[in-house]
């Protein structure tokens, strides 16, 4: 710069010389010129201030939830993966090959819905943990508040834990915020054991941080709290933890206090599961939240009949269907296998608000939406608000029969009540005088028809390490376990656990070992 | 609209504009009396006058142009000055003027294939071709004048060794992907910088991957340089890495007032190859059959009579099938969805001025009617240039331009069941409509995945994308003493984008659900830079020839843009034009980003008796976009050049008329990644439902990484220019070695961490290659001339390291069923990634097949398709993919004859690739699904127990479970040799263009794309409907590439 300056300086001194020193100094000193601050987003170490950022922060988290109705390739959804590993479902399209290889049960690392599971739940960890380390320095804010806001986040951090530690076994604990220069940006994997403790400490925190009982907002609450810790605790009483008799007591008591103190009840109908009107209430302690002008049900179309046009909408996917082995399973007389009442149909209008017609094979009606499909005389909407459920009183109800049972030896009236609740409401007889053994396997076998398609078999599958064969109504081991519905397809030891995503262990070395099998 | 005004008017006009410049010659005879006239006539080898050859004084600089009768009038100061007569294609001749008593006759002679004096623009100055030390490939007006087009990069196309133009679409306007000697970069921009008039111009962040360079008026560029080896790029340095197109805009003459006007009619056809759909008859056997075998490949569904006998849904639908369930339709949808419509471009150019002031005023009309439907560009251009020497040390200039430019990208929506994807899947016994005028769609047949009709897609979505582009920039050279010039240029870019998007109400699988949908976006691109850079000529001692310069520059982008959208439309009446009339609103959106350049350069040239060259160049550039520490960064380059032929044991020879060979190194950088990628950032992307209210939610977003610095390509080049027999043969071949190191990339970082990427600088990447050019004077005589021009360029790219190391999956590819592209260390990129297709199980291998389960879980059966199981384990799954092609070709390259025969004049080019291969993930429906849509014709050759020996899987029910993955049986040689361009021109004798009292008159017609050899079952090899980077040769459903015949008609006046 010198040289051209003094290069004109000593030959000429024209306009020219001039022009170009006002250009010199409009510009020298602009070291400011490449700086770069970003307008359209925010900067994390000066946001977080006020109140309204906490909520900002926890909305996040929520958001975050919705993973689970995310695509997966052609025609599929996250949701799918447990359910067709389970002999429950399959699939009428053929045209996705990480659903094919789920539902042959050769599937590796490599999956994509392996590693969508493994990402969504990351990723609202990651939301939960800004939340818990950038709330408590809001001040001034309503303490109240915030420890709800604080509880909500731990609850959701330990509803994604539950998940990765029953899919992948030991996997990373990360519970602050991350940065490239974080000592846990490149994590190893983490014991099960200690993956259990920071849920229930999480789960205990939010039990007391002044949540309501229910809430229809669809937040977290105390009864969704609780309900979580009483899986949790169930879980960790069988495998791969092991831990016995004292967690049965410990879910039976967790899940009694929700019986006793709740004041919840099972809805009347099935038709309540999946009514709009009852979103978030009673039975629906927590569920992932839809709204078509936000976010749409996107679960609607890959569970209709493929191309059978039985609604609306005006594709219809049949991605994940029951088997018939399965829909053939249910006592006679089961109102949850009744066309169109219970959890199934095997008949719908045509378009939706046409004719009845018979489809000849069962469909899932538990989460079939009425509006957005159509119904009789009604035409649908194509637009679904129809909420996806996570935990519901039923399962509550069965935990707690189940853990009773088992901490206390035999079952008590209570557990018998518990039971036959969700007996009576299909239209069953109920059950009394059964051995321990045999109340266990009822409870089991009340499990599986009646928490059918909400992500639940499969982990009871993996706790039990016991599957249900639909032919002959009886529990079998999970290894060596033939599908009745697909004889060619066999359980062995390694799907107990689902393999590390692949992508995940090439880029973090310290991701080691795989789980084996894979 | 000028044109079509009346002719008074435009009498009027054209007067004034023919006396202009004889005003100010009779003001210039007034100040020099002692001029001396000289006048003369310049005619050709044949003694025909020829008209427009430019007559210059080499002392003062002053010029003329013959006229139609080849005669020229020039003023010189004294009988020694030398006069220069150039014209293209013809060699230069020099004469003195001599005393003007008599009138001087010079007779032109054809010039050799390449003139070593044309004048060749390079980054900040311009250079004679025989000075040149780098690579560097030229296109002139009268090249581009042969193959009309819309745009820059479709002119380009097959123009210059090392540049690989792919023209990947049919659209008009098209879908263009260049690339300069291959890949530099993994997740950069791949594209070159574009520098029009000296202007940089920004690197777009346009919708549908459009650059600011699109909207040029192709008419209007007087000549492209493309700078390729180190060398020349460095003196772009930071951004040249992809290496640099230079274009030169047509100016002012400086002989008096010109009018031109050029004009040209099209009209596109189905083009010379096309996919083969199943007709009705063969579609209701082939449903059939997919029927029957459903027995097999689902026995159990089958049993439970899941499956319906298409030949009873087909009795219940009287509007498509006779009462014994024949078809009443067999439609060619290839044909309902295409038209034949008149295209027109319109070029009027007026263009004057004397040895001062020059300029011109060019205004461009073009609509463009493509193939398909409904599918039209329009542009209407104009612009604005003027020079002047406005005192005897400065002179300023500039040019305004300004371009509206419409078009309706009728082909978008790629994945879904877009407007191409059903010209394929529509089933042939469909009428376009019912006879009350209703659409007939796939959606009406029972069981069928659905969609709509080709033609009902083509009419009811509008995509139409209005964008409004100012490209300004004004300049001053000022003398600062002699051979000392200091030159300012203050640019401007101005990228107004407006998308108007609507899709019908009763569009299946498009709209239909939410009954109809409007997006509405609006961008706004402004871009300025100021650049001054000094430039030092001089001859010293005879023997040393110097140039210097010296230069500084400063450029910003700043982008604005905002989205609207709405759903639930009550009728189809408003289209985009009232989002309020949407019963569900979409949320709008806005962003704002702005990003910033800073730099210094400076190049010395040097040579020695003009046989030793010599180049050295450096810049130090700074970019906003890197972290703190890293914002500037050096770009040094060398290079030499020996002109063996100026040697003494050369000169003179009758054989080696030229002979140069040059090698430069040097190190060119790249920064185009996204804005703010080195900062931590919180985003608001999350929406959460709290009450059934929706609550935006903040979280995270980026992560930081201060230490983000540039990407470098360092490149070697040699190379070597040879002309024989009086530069009849001229010979330019390249060798070159380029390799990127400090990749910059969004590297997939653990996603425990919440983050998916962290954009980083990765690893190392080459490219080495091989360019030959070659042209040839075959004959010259009197009458006839043939000439022939060939080139290829070779390629090849490889990646040297990866910080991860391991693969990369997932960057710069689409995800088709699986990652279709993977990045890997020791293979090249845009490489393909699938499992490999032995063929199918026959009946002998059914005991073996039934060990797999890849069906969906079902017992894989003799008829379904059987892979190669790499690792053995009876699972196939993605160990077991493997790298099964890549996109880019081997090598590529034109061929190009030109006859001329008297006034006529034939041209034929054809273009050629090969090695590449195409990834037609069209297979997967065009196979794999039979019964719920159209399948491809090939389908008829799948497995039946007679016929064992196929790649195709049993036709069955899509329900009884189809095999689908992205396999070998996708990926097809795409190898090609086309047809680009026959051309037939016929140019009137001066004796006619003489009584019409025009200087120029040329009538000619074209076809483009007029055939084409491959074995590609596809409808054009070279495609993608991807924008990613290393997407080429993937697709699903291409706009088809038309054949075009024009007719067109060159006046000048």
């Amino acid at each position: 710069m010198f040289i051209l300056i003094q290069l004109v300086m000593k030959q000429y001194i024209t306009y020219s010389s001039i022009l170009l020193l006002v250009v010199l100094v409009t510009f020298s000193g602009c070291k400011k010129f490449l700086a770069e601050k970003d307008p359209s987003n925010l900067e994390p170490d000066t946001y977080y201030t006020i109140p309204e950022h906490a909520e900002a922060a926890i909305a996040a988290a929520y958001s975050q939830t919705r993973f689970i109705g995310s695509g997966a390739g052609i025609f599929v959804a996250n949701f799918s993966m447990l359910e067709v590993v389970t002999g429950t479902a399959k699939t009428e399209t053929g045209q996705n090959s990480d659903l094919n290889n789920l539902i042959g049960l050769s599937y590796n690392g490599d999956n994509l819905l392996v590693r969508n599971w493994w990402n969504g739940l990351y990723s609202v960890i990651a939301q939960t943990n800004l939340v818990l380390d950038k709330v408590p320095g809001i001040s001034p804010m309503d303490e109240a508040r915030k420890n709800q806001i604080l509880g909500e986040a731990r609850f959701l951090r330990a509803w994604a834990y539950f998940y990765l530690v029953r899919l992948y076994g030991d996997v990373p604990l990360i519970t602050a915020p991350q940065s490239a220069t974080s000592e846990n940006f490149y994590p190893s994997r983490t014991s099960s054991e200690e993956i259990y403790k920071q849920i229930t400490d999480d789960l205990t925190s939010a039990e007391n941080a002044g949540l309501p009982w229910k809430d229809p907002s669809g937040r977290a609450n105390k009864g969704a709290v609780k309900a979580l810790l009483a899986k949790v605790y169930l879980t960790m009483a069988g495998q791969p933890l092991n831990k016995g008799a004292a967690y049965y007591k410990l879910a039976s008591d967790k899940a009694l206090e929700i019986i006793t103190q709740g004041g919840i009840s099972l809805f009347p109908t099935y038709g309540d599961l999946h009514s709009l009107t009852q979103e978030n209430r009673e039975e629906h302690m927590f569920e992932i939240q839809y709204l078509a002008t936000v976010a749409g049900n996107p679960m609607q179309q890959l569970l209709l009949p493929n191309f059978k046009n039985v609604s609306a909408y005006s594709d219809e996917v049949g991605s994940t269907v029951p088997t018939t082995q399965f829909y053939q399973s249910y006592e006679a007389g089961d109102l949850r296998a009744k066309d169109r009442e219970g959890f199934f149909y095997t008949s719908y209008y045509d378009g939706g608000n046409g004719a009845l017609k018979p489809l000849n094979a069962p469909y899932v009606f538990k989460h079939f939406d009425v509006v957005a499909n159509g119904t009789s005389g009604v035409a649908g909407t194509t637009q679904s608000d129809l909420n996806w459920p996570q935990i519901r009183y039923a399962d509550v109800l069965l935990v707690y029969a189940e853990a009773q049972n088992r901490a206390d030896g035999a079952p008590n009236a209570q557990a018998y009540t518990a039971l036959n609740a969700i007996r009576l409401r299909a239209q069953l007889l109920p059950l009394a005088g059964l051995s321990q053994t045999a109340f266990e396997e009822a409870v089991w076998r009340e499990r599986w028809h009646e928490l059918c398609y909400e992500g639940v078999t499969w982990f009871d599958m993996v706790r039990l390490r016991k599957a249900y064969n639909e032919a002959t109504n009886t529990f079998e081991n999970f290894t060596g376990h033939r599908f009745p519905d697909n004889p060619s397809l066999v359980l062995a030891d390694k799907n107990l656990l689902f393999p590390l995503p692949t992508a995940e262990m090439r880029n973090n070395p310290k991701l080691v070992p795989q789980n084996p099998g894979y | 609209m000028l044109f079509f005004m009346g002719t008074d008017a435009l009498a009027g006009e054209s007067a004034l504009l023919r006396n202009y410049p004889k005003i100010l010659n009779a003001a210039f005879f007034q100040n020099s009396a002692q001029l001396i006239r000289i006048t003369g006539t310049v005619r050709d080898a044949k003694g025909e006058p020829l008209p427009g050859v430019g007559v210059k004084s080499v002392k003062s600089g002053k010029s003329a142009v013959t006229d139609a009768g080849g005669h020229f009038t020039i003023e010189v100061d004294s009988p020694t000055e030398q006069l220069t007569f150039s014209f293209i294609g013809y060699n230069t001749q020099v004469r003195s003027a001599g005393s003007g008593s008599s009138g001087l006759t010079i007779r032109m002679v054809p010039s050799a294939a390449v003139d070593l004096d044309d004048v060749v623009v390079i980054g900040y100055g311009t250079r004679k071709k025989s000075d040149l030390t780098g690579a560097v490939g030229s296109v002139k007006q009268e090249q581009l004048a042969e193959r009309p087009a819309a745009s820059l990069n479709q002119a380009l196309s097959g123009r210059i060794s090392g540049v690989q133009v792919n023209t990947n679409s049919g659209r008009p306007g098209g879908q263009t992907s260049i690339r300069i000697r291959g890949f530099s970069s993994i997740n950069s921009s791949n594209n070159p910088l574009y520098v029009i008039d000296g202007v940089i111009l920004p690197v777009g962040s346009q919708t549908q991957n459009s650059n600011a360079i699109d909207f040029l008026n192709s008419g209007d560029i007087a000549s492209v340089e493309v700078l390729k080896d180190a060398s020349s790029i460095a003196i772009y340095g930071a951004r040249g890495a992809n290496g640099v197109i230079l274009i030169t805009t047509k100016k002012g003459t400086a002989q008096g007032g010109r009018i031109t006007y050029d004009v040209d009619f099209s009209v596109p056809t189905i083009g010379p190859h096309r996919v083969e759909m199943l007709n009705a008859k063969e579609y209701i056997a082939t449903e059939n059959l997919a029927y029957e075998n459903a027995k097999i490949y689902d026995p159990a569904g089958w049993a439970a009579g899941n499956y319906v006998d298409p030949r009873i849904k087909r009795l219940s639908l009287p509007r498509l099938f006779d009462t014994s369930g024949n078809p009443l339709y067999d439609t060619d949808w290839f044909k309902e969805s295409t038209q034949n419509k008149l295209s027109q471009n319109h070029q009027l150019g007026f263009t004057g001025g004397n040895a001062e002031t020059t300029y011109g005023i060019f205004l461009n009309y073009r609509e463009d009617n493509g193939l398909l439907l409904n599918s039209y560009l329009k542009r209407y251009s104009g612009r604005f240039t003027m020079d002047t020497q406005i005192k005897k040390w400065i002179k300023v200039g500039g040019s305004l331009n300004y371009t509206n430019q419409e078009e309706n990208l009728v082909d978008i929506g790629t994945g879904g069941l877009n407007s191409v994807r059903m010209i394929t899947e529509s089933f042939p016994f469909l009428p376009v409509k019912y006879a009350d005028g209703t659409w007939a769609d796939n959606q009406n047949y029972p069981g069928a995945e659905g969609g709509s009709n080709p033609v009902h897609i083509l009419t009811d979505r509008q995509y139409v994308l209005q964008t409004q582009n100012v490209l300004g920039n004004v300049y001053t050279n000022i003398n600062l003493a002699p051979g000392l010039e200091l030159r300012s240029v203050l640019g401007a870019n101005v990228v107004t984008r407006g998308r108007n998007e609507y899709n019908g109400r009763t569009l299946y699988g498009i709209a239909f659900d939410q009954k109809g949908t409007a997006y509405l976006d609006n961008n706004r691109e402004s871009y300025w830079s100021f650049e001054n850079y000094m430039t030092y000529n001089k001859k010293f001692a005879k023997d040393h020839a110097v140039t210097g310069l010296l230069g500084l520059s400063w450029q910003e982008t700043n982008i604005f843009g905002f989205a609207a959208g709405g759903e639930n439309f009550s009728t189809d009446y408003f289209g985009p034009n009232n989002l309020g009339a949407a019963s569900k609103p979409n949320p709008g959106t806005s962003r704002r980003s702005s990003f910033a350049f800073n730099s210094y350069f400076g190049r010395l040239n040097y040579g020695y008796k003009d046989k030793y060259l010599l180049t050295a160049t450096g810049r130090i550039d700074g970019s906003s976009k890197f972290g703190a520490n890293h914002k500037y960064a050096f770009f040094p380059s060398a290079a030499l050049a020996w002109k063996v032929s100026e040697e003494d044991f050369l000169k003179g020879s009758r054989t080696v008329s030229n002979l140069k060979v040059r090698a430069s190194y040097g190190v060119t950088g790249n920064s185009e990644i996204n804005t703010y990628s080195s900062l931590a950032l919180l985003g608001t992307g999350y929406s959460a439902i709290i009450d059934n209210v929706r609550i935006t939610g903040v979280g995270t977003n980026r992560l930081a990484n201060p230490d983000l610095k540039w990407e470098k390509t360092a490149q070697s080049d040699i190379g070597i220019e040879l002309g024989l027999f009086d530069n009849r043969v001229s010979i330019e071949a390249d060798l070159y070695y380029r390799k990127t190191t400090d990749m910059l990339l969004a590297a997939p970082v653990p996603t425990s961490s919440g983050y998916g990427s962290i954009t980083r600088n990765i690893g190392s990447m080459e490219n080495k290659g091989l360019e030959f050019a070659i042209s040839t004077n075959n004959i010259t005589s009197k009458d006839f001339s043939w000439t022939s021009s060939f080139n290829i360029s070779i390629n090849k790219n490889k990646v040297l390291s990866l910080a991860t190391p391991a693969d990369i999956f997932g960057v710069g590819n689409p995800s088709f069923t699986n990652e279709t592209g993977i990045i890997r260390v020791g293979e090249p990129v845009g490489s393909f990634w699938g499992l490999k297709r032995l063929g199918t199980w026959s009946e002998s291998e059914r005991a073996e097949a039934a060990k797999y389960t890849y069906r969906g879980g079902k017992t894989l059966l003799p008829g379904d398709v059987k892979y190669l199981d790499v690792n053995g384990d009876y699972a196939i799954n993605d160990a077991d993919r493997m790298i099964i092609g890549n996109g880019s070709p081997d090598g590529w390259g034109s061929l190009t004859n030109t006859f001329k025969y008297k006034n006529i004049e034939l041209l034929l080019e054809l273009q050629y690739s090969y090695g590449n291969d195409v990834l037609d993930m069209s297979t997967h429906s065009g196979e794999d699904r039979v019964g719920i849509a159209n399948s491809y014709k090939t389908v008829l050759g799948a497995w039946t127990p007679q016929n064992q020996n196929t790649d195709i899987a049993a036709i069955r029910d899509t329900r009884a479970g189809y095999i689908t993955n992205v396999d070998t049986r996708w990926v097809q040689d795409g190898s090609f040799i086309r047809g680009k361009n026959l051309l037939l021109g016929y140019t009137f004798p001066a004796s006619v263009v003489e009584k019409l009292k025009l200087s120029r008159l040329r009538i000619y017609t074209t076809v483009q794309n007029f055939f084409l050899a491959t074995k590609y079952r596809g409808n054009d090899p070279e495609v993608t409907t991807y924008g990613n980077a290393f997407s080429q040769g993937q697709t699903f459903f291409d706009y088809p590439k038309p054949t075009t015949y024009m007719v067109g008609l060159n006046i000048g006046l």
